[in-house]
C-alpha cells in the first residue's frame, strides 16, 4: 500500500526550491543583490522550522492547519522563484538569462508543485475532475508558452515581419 | 558561464553555500522521515489471547465457549447457578500470553449485570494467577432487590502473565434460595492487558 504524503512534504519542497534558489543566485550575482544567496538559505531555514514544530506539535495541530501553513510556505517559494524570473526579463532586460531561467527552474518548479498538490489531494480523497485535469494541463502550456513569448519579443517581432510581407 | 572560470572567492562561497544546502536538506528531510515514522501504526497481532479450557462443552449447560477470529473476546454460554449452592467453573477458558515477554493483566467491568436480581446472589470472576498475590477478583453481587457491581477495575497485576504462561479465568455462580428456574443474566468483563 501506498503511504501517504504529509502536509509537510510541500515545506520539504519548498525548502529544496529555497536552496536551489540560494544556490543559483550565488552563480549568478554579478546579476543579483549579493545579499540574495543568504537570504534564501535562511528562508530554507524557516521551512525547517516548519516542520520542526509540526513535528513537536504533530497532535496539536490538525491536518487541515498543517497542510495550510506548508502550502503557503510553498505558494512564497514559487513566487520567489517567479519573482526571480522577472527580475531578469523586466527589470534588468537579460532576456537570455530569464528565458533559461523560464524553462529550466520556474516551469518544471511549478508543475512538480502542481502533480505534489494533485496526488496530495488525490490521496486525501479528493476527487480531481477531469474538466479541472484539462483546465490545468491548458493552463500549464499556455503559461509555458506565454512565458517564452514574453521573454522572447523577437519571436513575435519576427512573426509578425513575416505577416507584413 | 564556465565554473572553471570562477573567481576563488567566488567558488568559496559557493562551496559554502552548497555545504549548508546540503545540511539543510539533509536534516529537513531526515525531520520528515521521522515525522512518518510517528504517524505510521503497524496492524499486529495481540500476544496476550484466550483459549480453549477443559470445562467448554461440558456440565448441565452444557457450558459453550466461543472465541472470535483473533480470540481476543470470549463469549460463554450455557453457565448454570444452583438454588442456594455455589457452582465453579475453574477451566472453561485460559488466557495465554504468546508473547516473548511477561505482561501485566487486569479484570475490568463492561457491561453490569441488570435483570433478575431476586433470582441469584452473586456471579464472581477470578483471574487465577499462579502467584497467590496475582489473583484478581471481580465479584457482581445481589441483595435480592438489585445487583452491586465492581465500580471500577481490579489493580494490575505485580509478576504478571509470564512468556507462554496461562491462567485460567474461573467462574463462580450461587442462585437464591428461591429463583425462578429458567431466569437469566447476562454480564460482560474485560480481561486487560499492559
Amino acid at each position: 500500500m501506498a503511504s501517504a504524503l504529509l502536509p509537510e512534504f510541500f515545506a520539504l519542497l519548498g525548502i529544496d526550491l529555497f536552496l536551489m534558489l540560494s544556490l543559483l543566485t550565488c552563480l549568478l550575482d554579478d546579476r543579483m543583490p549579493k545579499a540574495l544567496p543568504y537570504i534564501y538559505q535562511m528562508a530554507a531555514l524557516a521551512g525547517f522550522g516548519h516542520i520542526l514544530v509540526s513535528k513537536n506539535f504533530f497532535t496539536v495541530f490538525g491536518d487541515y492547519m498543517r497542510f495550510w501553513y506548508c502550502f503557503i510556505y510553498l505558494l512564497v517559494s514559487l513566487a520567489n522563484i517567479v519573482a526571480v524570473n522577472v527580475y531578469f526579463g523586466v527589470v534588468n532586460k537579460q532576456w537570455t538569462i530569464a528565458k533559461f531561467w523560464s524553462g529550466a527552474v520556474t516551469f518544471p518548479s511549478i508543475l512538480i508543485s502542481i502533480f505534489f498538490v494533485a496526488n496530495y489531494g488525490f490521496l486525501q480523497g479528493m476527487s480531481f475532475p477531469l474538466f479541472l485535469q484539462i483546465a490545468l494541463v491548458l493552463s500549464a502550456i499556455i503559461m509555458g508558452t506565454s512565458i517564452a513569448i514574453f521573454l522572447s519579443p523577437e519571436v513575435l517581432r519576427n512573426r509578425s515581419g513575416r505577416k507584413r510581407r | 558561464m564556465n565554473l572553471k572560470n570562477l573567481p576563488a572567492k567566488k567558488t568559496m562561497k559557493l562551496l559554502a553555500l552548497l555545504l549548508t544546502s546540503l545540511l539543510i536538506a539533509s536534516v529537513s528531510a531526515f525531520t520528515y522521515y521521522s515525522l512518518t515514522i510517528s504517524s505510521t501504526i503497524t496492524v499486529y497481532a495481540a500476544n496476550v489471547y484466550f483459549i480453549e479450557g477443559t470445562d467448554n462443552n461440558t456440565g448441565p449447560g452444557p457450558v459453550i465457549l466461543t472465541l472470535d477470529s483473533t480470540n481476543t473476546t470470549a463469549t460463554i454460554t450455557g453457565l448454570v447457578a444452583y438454588k442456594n449452592a455455589s457452582l465453579t467453573y475453574t477451566n472453561v477458558t485460559l488466557v495465554y500470553n504468546n508473547g516473548g515477554s511477561a505482561s501485566q493483566l487486569r479484570l475490568a467491568p463492561y457491561t453490569d449485570p441488570s435483570t433478575n436480581p431476586e433470582d441469584f446472589v452473586y456471579v464472581k470472576f477470578l483471574l487465577n494467577a499462579t502467584t497467590a498475590g496475582d489473583r484478581r477478583w471481580l465479584n457482581y453481587t445481589s441483595d435480592g432487590s438489585s445487583w452491586t457491581s465492581p465500580g471500577s477495575a481490579t489493580s494490575w497485576t505485580t509478576t504478571g502473565l509470564g512468556a507462554s504462561a496461562m491462567w485460567p479465568v474461573v467462574i463462580m455462580t450461587k442462585a437464591n434460595a428461591t429463583a425462578t428456574a429458567s431466569q437469566t443474566v447476562d454480564i460482560a468483563i474485560t480481561v486487560d492487558v499492559q
